[in-house]
């Protein structure tokens, strides 16, 4: 009798781990449905429009302005410190970040350091969007005591008194201003920011597994896609399109849709939490150098951007979305760098806790330990490098 | 002069669950009437909840505070005033010995209020919502003190609550929350809140079934063209909105008012687009069009004319 039982049960548990093996297993994952592909051409970087002209800026793409907006961006006399340039925090060996949480340049920057590839298709710089165009941008740390620290007569200064950086200048813009009198300086002033943004907008990001793995669905070359993508790879992307919502923000093929989004993020330790783009767009709105200042290189002035811009309470805490490409070797993660790994940045997605301040738009996804590690893998696949038309870099 | 009224009224369902392990805390914050933690500085109201992010991370506190910590206290204004009023916050230590029944009139009597204050933020403007951080060094009975002032008449408003750091003990917590639940009920029903609720309930549940069909009811016809090409995410766009009457004589001059966003998401456009001009024949320049993800939008459209205002909602799956 009770060896009977005994053996019943022995046949119930090996059944149950028969059945547990079952679903466990590594079932090869579905192909791809038309609606699936159609969502992965749209994070294509094939698909990445022709970046349109920037009138704002007169020597936009002007190759000689970029060169001397690269010198700029890697010159620490712009510091007052000596020992500070754009690259002190946007390394370009780092993927234009810094790896800490916050930048650290002459004292420490409120938030973590943006990369700035691609940031040429975004209607907004910062974190909050306090700057409503690269070079409108690219003067702002200049004269950020805890950045550059210095101020625009000493930047001016520095150029006039380099022979190679005076002519180029006046060859693009003409004479600079008298620096010892007291006249106005800001044209010259916004002219250094363009040609910084003349470089920036040549930082663009380059072909991915990813996108390797999207040209081989679209040809159609089955072989190919198993050498591309790991099961979870393939996974972790399905997830993404779909399930994880993570394209209701990370979508198009930079991965972001450059507007602000308040999803919930715990305030960094020892500071009150950050009201994001709801201090942002005041600033953009006062900042004599956005579009609809003077130094707008289009007098007509035509600012679409600011003349909608939404402001409300769903600005609150919201801030912009960062591009997913080249995730590696960029953490920390968040506005604050809050987060140390991307999974603790999957599991935050997962959990979508109220936020502190202002309401988090995203919802608690439900995803499993398993699936998290497949998005995960996934979002390795959008490593790759940065491309410019600067070698040395 | 100082006005004298106030005191937070933790709702008790926050006491109950704050007694609770956290993994049971909920909290809405969509919703109005899920706010349960409310601040109420005179007659202005705001949200208020107490993070303690260094021990546990987005658990929220309404009054009482676990461990001696780095605390955040967040107020988010459910009555706009609140944006243009310069609010100052302070922490004492209770020197009153009234704990838990400190009032105003106690503090008022405090001799050297500096003396026993562990936190001071001196009166500033926060517009949108007001937050502080303080680390307790040391656990105890403290009591915060909110003022603001009205810019116009520079009255006082103030609210004050007392709390305890380091809480540990049940003590008299049972009777408290007996009481509260008691006042609480009370309350919902002679501010006639649990009718209006059950009203609100009903007043939804026959928007949802009657919904589906506004569209359709309008007398006017709106639809929209898009000159510069096929609507895609993320590209600011020009519309072309066309209004008819639904015989399909076009409507002129009407004023239009255009909003919409994702009803799934609750959030709505990235932008805020706006009749730029009327080209006439009923069409009208619709410009700063955009949409920052794929899925379910409505676009609703506000037109005024003589005979009063009609809204349309314009549905659009990208």
């Amino acid at each position: 009798m009770t060896s009977d039982r005994l053996r019943i049960s022995a046949a119930v548990a090996v059944a149950a781990i028969l059945v547990a093996i079952w679903f466990l297993r590594d079932v090869e994952p579905a192909p791809w449905s038309d609606a699936e592909i159609a969502l992965l051409r749209s994070l294509w970087l094939e698909n990445l429009p022709e970046l349109v002209p920037d009138p704002t800026n007169a020597v936009a793409d002007n190759p000689r302005a970029a060169a001397f907006g690269q010198q700029l961006f890697l010159d620490t006399r712009l510091s007052a410190n000596g020992a500070v340039s754009c690259a002190t925090c946007h390394q370009p060996a780092r993927r234009f970040t810094d790896g800490l949480p916050k930048g650290r340049a002459i004292g420490q920057s409120r938030r973590n350091t943006p990369s700035i590839v691609g940031t040429a298709y975004s209607p907004w710089l910062y974190w909050d969007g306090r700057r409503d165009s690269q070079w409108a941008q690219a003067l702002s740390p200049l004269e950020d005591p805890a950045e550059h620290g210095s101020d625009r007569r000493r930047v001016l200064e520095l150029v006039a008194s380099d022979e190679n950086y005076r002519s180029t200048y006046e060859q693009l813009f003409g004479a600079l201003p008298d620096l010892s009198a007291a006249g106005d300086i800001d044209s010259a002033f916004a002219n250094i920011g363009k040609a910084i943004a003349a470089f920036e907008r040549t930082v663009l990001p380059a072909d991915s597994r990813f996108d390797q793995y999207v040209a081989a669905v679209v040809a159609g070359e089955n072989e190919s896609l198993k050498t591309l993508f790991s099961d979870d790879e393939v996974r972790g992307l399905r997830l993404f399109i779909d399930e994880a919502n993570c394209m209701q923000c990370h979508n198009g093929p930079l991965f972001t849709n450059n507007e602000f989004h308040n999803t919930g993020v715990l305030s960094a330790l020892g500071e009150v939490p950050d009201i994001g783009r709801a201090g942002g767009l005041p600033d953009v709105m006062q900042d004599p150098f956005n579009c609809r200042g003077e130094f707008n290189d289009v007098a007509t002035r035509r600012c679409p951007e600011l003349d909608f811009a939404r402001s409300g309470p769903e600005l609150i805490g919201a801030v912009r979305t960062p591009s997913l490409r080249n995730l590696d070797g960029t953490a920390p993660y968040m506005h604050k760098g809050q987060i140390e790994t991307l999974a603790g940045v999957l599991e935050h997605y997962n959990d979508a806790p109220d936020a502190m301040i202002g309401h988090n738009e995203a919802e608690p996804l439900g995803l499993s330990a398993r699936e998290l590690r497949q998005l995960e893998a996934f979002l390795g696949t959008l490593t790759a490098p940065y491309r410019t038309q600067f070698e040395s870099m | 002069m100082i006005d004298h009224q106030i005191v937070i009224r933790a709702a008790c369902l926050v006491l109950v669950a704050s007694l609770l392990p956290a993994t049971l805390m909920a909290h809405g914050g969509v919703v109005e009437e899920d706010d349960l933690c409310i601040i109420k500085v005179n007659y202005l109201r705001a949200h208020f909840k107490i993070y303690q992010p260094r021990v546990s991370g987005h658990e929220q506190f309404c009054e009482d505070l676990p461990v001696a910590s780095e605390s955040v206290f967040v107020m988010e204004y459910q009555h706009d005033s609140l944006s243009f009023m310069p609010i100052d916050f302070r922490i004492i230590r209770d020197v009153t010995g009234k704990g838990r029944f400190a009032r105003i009139e106690d503090v008022d009597e405090i001799a050297d209020i500096d003396a026993a204050t562990v936190f001071y933020r001196p009166a500033s403007l926060e517009p949108d919502v007001y937050t502080v951080l303080h680390e307790f060094a040391e656990e105890g009975d403290f009591i915060g003190i909110v003022s603001a002032t009205h810019p116009d008449t520079n009255k006082i408003y103030a609210a004050v609550f007392p709390f305890e750091v380091g809480f540990t003990g049940w003590g008299y917590w049972p009777f408290i929350i007996g009481l509260l639940i008691i006042i609480q009920v009370q309350y919902l029903l002679m501010s006639g809140r649990l009718k209006r609720w059950f009203g609100a309930a009903s007043v939804l549940a026959c928007c949802l079934v009657l919904s589906p069909g506004v569209a359709e009811a309008e007398d006017l016809v709106v639809t929209y063209s898009t000159p510069d090409g096929p609507v895609e995410i993320n590209r600011m766009h020009s519309w072309v909105l066309h209004v008819a009457t639904a015989e399909g004589e076009p409507v002129t001059g009407a004023e239009i008012e255009v909003d919409g966003g994702m009803p799934a998401h609750n959030h709505g456009l990235p932008t805020r687009p706006r009749i730029t001009h009327e080209i006439g024949d009923g069409d009208y320049q619709l410009d700063g069009v955009r949409f920052h993800m794929g899925g379910y939008w409505e676009i609703v459209v506000s037109v005024t004319t003589d005979a009063g205002t009609e809204t349309i909602v314009i549905p659009l799956t990208l």
